[in-house]
């Protein structure tokens, strides 16, 4: 398990990532050609992986989603360290807060 | 206004003057070339002033390819509310024709790219662009439409008239996808680019100018502690603090706020506002909060608030420094039952306490 500021990547067992995941074709990569895990809607700055990959959505503005990294990767942000990720299934967690009477919203950095 | 129409009409049917259009665009209508979803984005989120024969330009354009003769009259309102308390006192508008302008070619376009692509290919497509941008875009609009029913009044008319609205720059999401893939949503496209919302009808068509302010958070929200969060020309402005409506006057109160200001104010959304506002850190140390829980993951604050469920906060350290080499500090609101400061973190991420063990953090 790893975490990156607001976003957290926590390993999943291959057999455990539904078949539609494994078929997926993924999430376009943006203009620099990076899987991006989540983006600051104002700064721009995203947490985001390069090289081989894929990112499958499942569903919700805001994941969860399951990022394949059959090589292994980097996870990089402006403000935060990178941090190398193994190969394999990861699941990515946008961190939340609780808000009374309402649905938990995302919190963003 | 005189009209380049022949221009125009040649531009899009003949491929020669097509050709020559593109390097050449004629005058009030510039190129219309494809633009990228980060563009439109920019697209949704612009202010100052429209180009309004640009604009004038599209909405001729759309009615063209819509098969329709050109709108005899142009109004222009200074912002969606003034157009629609402008619509509600207009005759002779003829019959809304926001059918044939935009929801037909948008069908028919959304069709014909669900068609070459597939199911497939049309949801990468979507999630490429439009999907980035609907989120966003739409709750703006929504919120629009709730500040034009509170500054009108309710009334089954003005819901009619919001409907017959083609939403312009915020019609950015769909436009990513669809626009640029040829010729039958040039004219929406173009208007969207250099105006806000428009009502076309049969004999006139009435645009919007653009917001003169429009602030969000980082996620997207409308977010702003002194002033209109969104505001157009006229004076018409929706004010909000992270997302939150907020009457106008709220915003103003809130630079002289004391923990016992807060603790009185009954609406616990608003309360939630001025807790925010006043900074959860300072509250707690102003009100002599004591923290609950201390583990390696950060520590655990609660607050009773009295007719309220308690305020329940995880204090998080970054683990990156900032430039000056300090750690910034962090609060978390966390549901009330929290006893840990592990459990109230692991939370955040929707994992249990047990589950949530990073190896690695930065």
């Amino acid at each position: 398990m790893y975490r990156q500021g607001d976003v957290l990547i926590m390993p999943v067992a291959e057999d455990s990532v539904p078949a539609r995941a494994l078929e997926d074709a993924g999430e376009p990569r943006d203009g620099r050609g990076r899987l991006v895990l989540a983006l600051g809607e104002v700064t721009g700055h995203a947490h985001a992986v390069q090289g081989p990959g894929r990112l499958v959505r499942e569903r919700g503005e805001f994941g969860p989603m399951l990022l394949h990294l059959p090589q292994g990767g980097r996870v990089v942000h402006e403000e935060h360290a990178a941090i190398p990720l193994p190969k394999g299934w990861f699941r990515v967690i946008r961190q939340r807060e609780y808000v009374p009477g309402s649905v938990a919203r995302v919190v963003a950095d | 206004m005189t009209t380049p129409t022949d221009a125009l009409t040649g531009s899009v049917t003949d491929p020669e003057a097509a050709a020559a259009g593109a390097a050449d665009a004629p005058a009030g209508l510039t190129k219309l070339t494809p633009l990228s979803t980060d563009d439109w984005r920019a697209v949704a989120a612009a202010t100052g002033a429209a180009d309004r024969a640009a604009a004038e330009a599209g909405v001729r354009l759309a009615y063209r390819a819509a098969g329709l003769a050109e709108p005899r009259r142009v109004l222009w309102a200074e912002s969606p509310c003034a157009a629609v308390a402008l619509l509600q006192t207009s005759e002779n508008l003829g019959r809304s024709v926001r059918e044939e302008v935009r929801t037909g070619p948008w069908e028919a376009e959304r069709a014909r790219a669900h068609e070459e692509l597939g199911p497939a290919g049309y949801a990468a497509l979507w999630s490429a662009t439009g999907g980035r941008l609907w989120e966003p875009t739409r709750a703006l609009t929504d919120r629009i439409r709730a500040g034009i029913v509170e500054e009108l009044g309710d009334d089954p008319k003005l819901r009619l008239l919001l409907l017959d609205a083609v939403l312009g720059q915020h019609d950015a999401a769909w436009l990513a996808a669809l626009a640029g893939r040829g010729t039958a949503l040039d004219g929406l496209a173009e208007v969207a680019r250099h105006a806000s919302w428009w009502w076309p009808y049969e004999e006139t068509v009435v645009i919007c100018e653009r917001p003169v302010e429009l602030h969000r958070d980082e996620a997207g929200r409308l977010d702003r502690g002194d002033g209109p969060a969104l505001a157009f020309p006229d004076g018409f402005a929706l004010y909000a603090w992270r997302g939150m409506p907020v009457p106008a006057d709220f915003l103003a109160g809130l630079a002289d706020l004391t923990p016992d200001r807060i603790r009185a104010e009954e609406n616990a959304e608003l309360r939630r506002v001025m807790l925010e506002f006043y900074g959860y850190d300072r509250y707690l140390a102003d009100s002599g909060a004591e923290p609950v829980h201390r583990d390696e993951t950060g520590v655990l604050w609660r607050i009773a608030l009295d007719g309220d469920e308690d305020v329940a906060m995880v204090e998080v350290v970054n683990s990156t420094a900032e430039p000056d080499g300090t750690f910034r500090t962090y609060w978390l609101r966390v549901p009330p039952g929290t006893r840990t400061a592990r459990e109230g973190v692991a939370w955040t991420f929707g994992v249990t306490a047990q589950e949530y063990m990073p190896v690695r953090q930065t």
